[in-house]
């Protein structure tokens, strides 16, 4: 089948859609090889795996594999509830909350989840109330399964809401004239518009579970449900061996890249854009029952964590803490690195996701014999980061660091903006893509036609109908850099103490009230600028 | 626009903090706890600075493996002269890399429960044990032996630390190999039903026993000291084990790359005086290494372990990956 070009401009044209992203995307592939090479050679050793990898390895896909299926669908009921339960007090505070989850800092969370599902919480109590000494079983394979939804279980939920909610008002309507039951409905109407981002929303979870260290600790119970992530550490800190650190880290890496391959596979084109306002029609009251279940569900098991971190927070003397110098500091630092991180992610993953666009596009280089391979070699290097563990990647730039000019706390600011971005991508091309794809499929032959290009183009096709996504983008990577605890610890610089550093420093001494209060202040900064950013982007276009 | 002034300034400030080079600079390598701004640090750095005309910069790491870790990454050109808060069980490993020096200081003014310390490479600065610590109102009836802990009924648990990640978690390793040698597999998998989880590092642990969710959690005997003194909470108690407490000692070193090598030792002697000494148990929450002429504070108590456990270095640095192993092993079960 022959597809003329419209316009003998389109083949440079087309690339120059598609460099910038590819150029980007080598970039951090090679990046990423060079700190590996780096730190592989750094010490004698050769790469080997130890005994157990296997093994642990096994244990780790069951519990990744587990922790998926459960985030997964907790977020598509979840999600379904939400779009039929448009209007009732507290939905955006519901929303906001379900997407802060991912970005808080993990012992918060597993502190704040111990409050409530704990020995002594508050479910607990709740069921001795009740003449029941039944327990939630919170260490060993039901405290991971919980932390693993509750941190990604909440973003998914989030994001598939974003695209049941996009479904076209046309395709409502004619759904409803059929008077198909609520499950016929889900299966002609709603599946379909969630089911093409599944397998990247599964990729990316998967990874983060799969790569769990602190989570897996604490509420693992036994070594039983170690990750690779954890022998990673000991051959790094312990043994002092990088060598099968990079070893190890390679293992996880082939087996990220045969995910992001199988999820490439998987993945189709049904991405929708935003529309503005969805028709509604009452329900069957069954129906509607079962819809407020899951969402009390949600908000009761997402909300009380934060409620419980709220009230630990309260009994902190919260006045001198936002008094104290350090911590204005830290608060400072932690913004300015967030602001920069957002500026930098939302900068890549644009140009990542035109690449992307312009690869699958069946106007642009859809249809070239090599698209699909470069496609997977763009999505692998973007879901790097949550392969490659931080403190390798850590530790390799912090070798590099020492073989150039220049401080070494003004590099450690660059390899924090660096491993923030990387941990930001896969979440922002996972919001990016969809909508940029049907932007591309529905408008690029109009615009061709109309000869638009470069900034102009995207100024008035793309801009419009992706701004909501560029907002929760830019919301989602602030918020992962005001939360991380990262790199920094590797480069210790006096000089450059984030909040987060800050909390975990205090809770290493003891002070676990300031540190209670550290933590309510995150959680506010991060509640505000979930809230705050997308409002930014969605001003109207002047 | 509203955000790049603020952020205009902090880069600023960030990329401009070049320590004025006209005094010689000693950079000691560090854990957190121990830099941060209520930890010793602070207050020895400006003891120190008050005679020798030098400026001490403390450099933190996430623990003090990992600021070993940096200083073997970064070679000869490291900007540290002294490495501070290795432990006698990871020295070894430290001897190993021949990064380090003499540490030239006199130490005879040491009090440690070992009695006399020879080693010429490792100045020992402060110790303490390993205990379990509890809160005696929830917890009124606790074990006083490892396998008075075993024969418990399954609901008493204890919380402990992962020994590839914590110096805590690997002391309790070696505490039961050095109190119970062979046996010490068996009563592992005895304990092993006690043990609601083993965590990360020591703050990860620590939280959770304050929230309630064990009867003891794996600490030092010091740790009461801090919640009496700093909360004036009595009700923390660290249990008292017949077989002995294991130790853990505190000790910092001179590398052998260091610039000012002179300065460096006169810090380690230093380290030792009075002034140092009497910093510390307040702050680190340790027992200071030497006599000092004002004694511990009140709320830190007089009793102490009857029988201290040390195993010598060079056994734990020979044994370390085998014990960890099976440790592995026996918890997994």
């Amino acid at each position: 089948m022959q597809r003329p070009p419209l316009h003998s401009a389109w083949p440079s044209r087309a690339a120059a859609n598609a460099l910038p992203g590819l150029l980007l995307a080598a970039g951090l592939l090679l990046l990423v090889s060079a700190l590996l090479i780096l730190l592989a050679s750094s010490q004698p050793g050769t790469l080997h795996l130890p005994n157990r990898a296997w093994q642990t390895v096994r244990m780790s896909l069951l519990q990744a594999g587990l922790s998926t299926l459960l985030s997964l669908s907790f977020g598509v009921t979840v999600a379904w509830a939400l779009s039929h339960r448009r209007q009732f007090l507290g939905r955006s505070l519901l929303l906001s909350v379900l997407s802060v989850s991912l970005v808080l800092p993990t012992l918060v969370i597993v502190l704040g989840l111990v409050s409530v599902f704990g020995r002594a919480g508050w479910l607990g109590q709740l069921f001795s109330a009740l003449g029941s000494d039944a327990r939630f079983p919170l260490y060993g394979l039901g405290g991971i399964l919980l932390a693993h939804v509750y941190f990604n279980g909440a973003f998914a939920a989030r994001q598939l809401l974003t695209q049941l909610e996009a479904i076209p008002a046309e395709k409502r309507k004619l759904v409803h004239s059929l008077g198909l039951s609520p499950w016929q409905r889900f299966k002609v109407m709603e599946w379909p518009a969630i089911a093409g981002s599944l397998p990247t929303l599964a990729t990316t979870v998967f990874l983060l579970c799969f790569t769990s260290f602190a989570i897996v600790l604490v509420l693992g119970g036994s070594p039983r449900y170690n990750t690779l992530e954890v022998a990673i550490y000991e051959a790094l800190k312990l043994d002092f061996a990088p060598a099968r650190a990079v070893a190890l880290a390679l293992l996880q890496l082939s087996l990220c890249a045969l995910l992001v391959l199988l999820s490439n596979l998987l993945r189709s084109h049904s991405a929708q854009i935003s529309s503005v306002d969805v028709p509604h029609w009452p329900e069957p009251p069954r129906v509607t029952a079962v819809q407020w279940s899951i969402v009390l569900f949600a908000a009761a098991v997402t909300l009380t964590p934060l409620l419980a971190i709220t009230v630990d927070g309260l009994q902190a003397e919260l006045g001198r803490l936002i008094a104290d110098p350090p911590v204005q500091r830290a608060v400072l630092t932690s913004l300015s690195l967030a602001a920069v991180s957002a500026l930098c992610v939302l900068l890549c993953s644009v140009f990542i996701v035109r690449t992307q666009v312009a690869l699958s596009a069946p106007r642009q280089w859809g249809e070239c014999r090599f698209a699909p391979a470069l496609r997977a070699g763009i999505g692998f290097s973007a879901t790097l980061y949550l392969a490659v563990p931080s403190l390798v990647l850590g530790l390799g730039f912090f070798l590099a660091a020492r073989q150039l000019p220049g401080q070494l706390s003004q590099w450690a600011w660059a390899a924090l903006l660096v491993a923030n971005v990387l941990m930001a991508l896969p979440f922002a091309l996972a919001l990016l893509l969809p909508p940029a794809q049907k932007a591309a499929l529905r408008y690029d032959r109009l615009a061709d036609s109309l000869d638009l290009r470069g900034w102009q183009r995207w100024r008035v096709v793309e801009w419009p109908l992706l701004r909501r996504s560029l907002g929760q983008v830019a919301a989602l990577s602030f918020c992962l850099s005001l939360g991380d605890l990262g790199v920094i610890a590797l480069f210790g610089t006096a000089d450059l103490v984030t909040l987060p550093w800050l909390l975990y420093q205090k809770i290493g001494s003891y002070r676990t009230a300031d540190a209670a209060g550290l933590a309510l202040i995150l959680l506010a900064l991060t509640l505000i600028v979930f809230n705050t950013i997308p409002r930014l982007f969605h001003r109207k276009y002047p | 626009m509203r955000l790049a002034t603020p952020l205009a300034l902090s880069l600023a400030a960030l990329l401009g903090t070049a320590h004025a080079a006209d005094k010689p600079v000693l950079t000691v390598y560090t854990y957190d706890a121990f830099a941060a701004s209520w930890g010793p640090a602070p207050a020895i750095e400006a003891a120190f600075e008050a005679d020798c005309n030098c400026d001490v910069v403390f450099v933190a790491a996430d623990s003090s493996i990992g600021a070993l870790r940096k200083v073997q990454l970064e070679g000869d050109e490291t900007a540290a002269d002294i490495v501070l808060g290795l432990d006698t069980n990871i020295a070894e490993a430290a001897r190993a890399t021949g990064l380090f020096a003499e540490h030239g200081a006199d130490t005879s003014a040491l009090a440690l429960p070992t009695g006399e310390w020879t080693d010429t490479t490792f100045l020992p600065f402060d110790y303490s044990y390993f205990a379990f610590v509890y809160n005696s109102e929830l917890t009124p009836e606790v074990p006083n032996s490892f396998e008075a802990l075993a024969a418990l009924p399954e609901d008493f648990k204890i919380i402990i630390q992962d020994p590839r990640s914590s110096t805590p978690g690997l002391g309790l390793v070696l505490w039961l190999q050095e109190a119970y040698g062979e046996r010490a597999d068996g009563l592992w998998e005895a304990l092993a039903p006690h043990v609601l989880t083993v965590t990360k590092g020591w703050s990860d642990a620590y939280g959770l026993f304050l929230k309630g969710e064990a009867d003891m959690v794996l600490s030092y005997t010091t740790s009461p000291a801090y919640h009496r003194i700093a909360e004036e909470d009595l009700r923390f108690q660290w249990a008292e084990f017949e077989e002995g407490h294991y130790l853990q000692i505190e000790v910092a070193s001179v590398l052998k790359s260091s610039k000012q090598p002179e300065l460096a030792q006169q810090f380690m002697q230093f380290l030792l005086s009075d002034t140092v000494q009497d910093i510390i148990p307040t702050t680190n929450w340790t027992y200071p290494a030497t006599q000092t002429t004002t004694g511990l504070p009140e709320g830190f108590g007089d009793a102490t372990p009857k029988t201290t456990l040390l195993m010598d270095g060079v056994e734990v640095e020979k044994n370390r990956a085998a014990w960890i192993e099976t440790w592995q092993d026996k918890l997994s079960q």
